[in-house]
């Protein structure tokens, strides 16, 4: 590997780890609020938010982009806060982050879903309050979906590219992750400097699902007994 | 005292119940389906849904009038559902420490260690558990909180479940060394009787009948209204230490000296509580003679009832009452009027251990 393959892999995992870090509390609250019964509005919240799973990536980050341009509804409040999003490493977490997301709180919606729902209410009569109940009881129970739902969105986010070539760019040293190397480097005929970074991929996304299957049967056999 | 105002929407219909509980241990009866746990539910706070008023000792919980609701942490109410609801998560040491704070005394988790004889399994998780296991820790989870009243719900098949693996003994040990109020339901009377003054009856949508556990018992017992239910004579007492011959051990309860079988738990002197099926009970009007049981003695009959499962009757003996069912053709053969003279014969081995 040279150190122009190392410092892209670090860049992408350093996007990867900052989009999952950044999706986790609001995928979780999601998944959460999804689980528990309810009306219409939330099966519409939840079709909305798997979107980004269905629609081609490019049309994710021309939607993106429109949101952030300058006039756009949330570009121009950026402006003012003196925020700089666009073709930055910012919008490649941004980018990855929106197409993560859906791979978050899928599992993890149907995890809670799995949580007796009188176990937290028996916490709360043994004295919790309502988010100590949620913490000690309801989250641990669905530690394992979140856990696959995290390392899903971590393997997703690691290999992100259409969303983020329109919002980011393919900027080398900035914005350009393992994905966007690879097409460039395919692009101007480097195959073998592809192939390289593509066997980087591979062992990643293996460690990371295996990781993810392992801690799971662990942690079943102990309760099952 | 307990004051109850409750309505309580349910899947088909509406349950309403207004009582006032003065005793320290109250039953609550009645056949499946009928409320019992949706009313335990609604006093510890778990049903968003129930309307009306509920105090303790004066204390509002629930007070819709007057937008009133205290949240389940801060009702102290102990609640031990009919499956116990263990935490799967955490083994049975954290599972009985979940609701206890920093501050709280060590002795509070070690009593209550102690009363439910949970030691053996504090590292092993709820799924590796009996039924009766899963309760006992459930319990003893509840007394760890140091709760102002417990609300126990015994489940159904209870009711079918081996001797030993009833909660009612140690329930008895709860009472006994604790003196927390209880409410409890059950589907066996004669366990209700045990350790109840004051039962409720509730049919589906309200109360049936409220009163004295063994009034509304034996109303119960002459109609039809919980198909459920079983009747055992429980009788708690003392071993005495040594044996009546090899396999056999005297059991001291009320004034008896009962003969009861050693069991492959051996003498151990000590607390016990036994249960007497109404059926293993010979009812005699004349001082039996030459019969093989060990348990013989007179009492008065207190009352006769007549209802489609056979007569019952109700003897006082010794200090104790048992209740003796027979088919009505020996009923009426011995006719056995409230006042009258009678001889219980009960076999050793009639005396099952419960604990």
């Amino acid at each position: 590997m040279t150190s122009d393959d190392l410092s892209i892999l670090l860049l992408t995992v350093r996007v990867a780890a900052a989009a999952t870090l950044l999706i986790l509390p609001l995928g979780v609250g999601a998944a959460w609020l999804l689980s528990r019964r309810g009306g219409a509005w939330r099966t519409v919240a939840e079709t909305l938010l798997s979107l980004p799973l269905v629609l081609p990536p490019t049309a994710v980050g021309i939607l993106l982009l429109d949101l952030l341009r300058r006039r756009g509804p949330l570009g121009g409040l950026l402006e003012r806060l003196d925020i700089e999003v666009l073709f930055t490493f910012k919008a490649v977490v941004l980018a990855t982050a929106v197409m993560a997301l859906p791979l978050l709180v899928r599992p993890a919606r149907a995890a809670f879903e799995e949580v007796d729902r009188r176990l937290p209410g028996i916490a709360r009569s043994l004295g919790c309050r309502p988010f100590e109940a949620f913490r000690r009881v309801t989250l641990p129970l669905a530690a394992r979906g979140i856990l696959t739902g995290t390392l899903l969105a971590f393997s997703r986010a690691l290999g992100e590219f259409g969303a983020t070539i329109i919002v980011a760019g393919n900027i080398p040293g900035r914005t350009q992750t393992m994905a966007l190397a690879i097409f460039q480097r395919h692009q101007i005929g480097q195959d073998a400097a592809a192939m390289r970074l593509v066997w980087v991929t591979v062992v990643i996304a293996f460690a990371a699902v295996l990781a993810s299957e392992l801690l799971s049967r662990k942690r079943s056999a102990r309760e099952k007994g | 005292m307990i004051e109850l105002e409750i309505s309580l929407p349910l899947a088909s219909f509406r349950l309403e119940l207004a009582a006032t509980l003065t005793a320290d241990a109250v039953a609550v009866l009645g056949p499946s389906g009928a409320g019992k746990t949706s009313l335990l539910e609604s006093i510890a706070g778990l049903r968003p849904d129930a309307s009306g008023r509920i105090a303790i000792d004066g204390e509002l919980l629930l007070d819709s009038a007057r937008r009133i609701r205290l949240p389940p942490e801060r009702r102290r109410i102990g609640y031990v559902p009919q499956d116990a609801c263990l935490f799967p998560h955490l083994d049975v040491r954290r599972n009985v420490r979940f609701g206890m704070r920093a501050t709280d005394r060590e002795s509070v988790f070690d009593e209550a260690v102690g009363i439910l004889e949970i030691e053996p399994l504090l590292d092993r998780y709820p799924a590796t558990l009996s039924g009766g296991e899963r309760q006992r820790v459930a319990l003893a989870r509840a007394i760890a909180t140091g709760p102002r009243l417990l609300l126990l719900d015994e489940p159904l098949a209870a009711v079918d479940v081996e001797l030993r693996e009833r909660i009612l003994p140690f329930l008895l040990r709860v009472r006994e060394t604790l003196r927390i109020p209880c409410v409890y339901v059950t589907h066996n009377t004669g366990e209700a009787a045990a350790v109840t003054s004051e039962a409720l009856l509730l049919r589906r949508g309200g109360l049936a009948r409220q009163g004295q556990t063994l009034q509304v018992i034996r109303e119960m017992m002459t109609s039809s209204l919980d198909p459920d239910a079983r009747f055992d004579n429980v009788v708690a007492g003392e071993i005495e230490a040594g044996r009546e011959g090899d396999d056999r051990l005297v059991f001291r309860a009320g004034e008896a000296r009962l003969i009861v079988p050693a069991g492959p738990a051996g003498g151990q002197a000590g607390r016990a509580v036994y249960a007497v099926a109404p059926e293993d009970i010979l009812v005699s009007t004349h001082p039996p003679a030459h019969v093989s049981a060990r348990n013989v003695f007179p009492g008065q009959v207190l009352s006769q009832d007549v209802s489609a499962g056979g007569t019952w009757i109700r003897v006082a003996a010794e200090g104790i009452e048992w209740t003796v069912r027979l088919t009505r053709a020996a009923a009426e053969d011995l006719g056995l009027e409230p006042g009258a003279r009678a001889w219980l014969a009960i076999k050793t081995h009639a005396f099952r251990r419960l604990r």
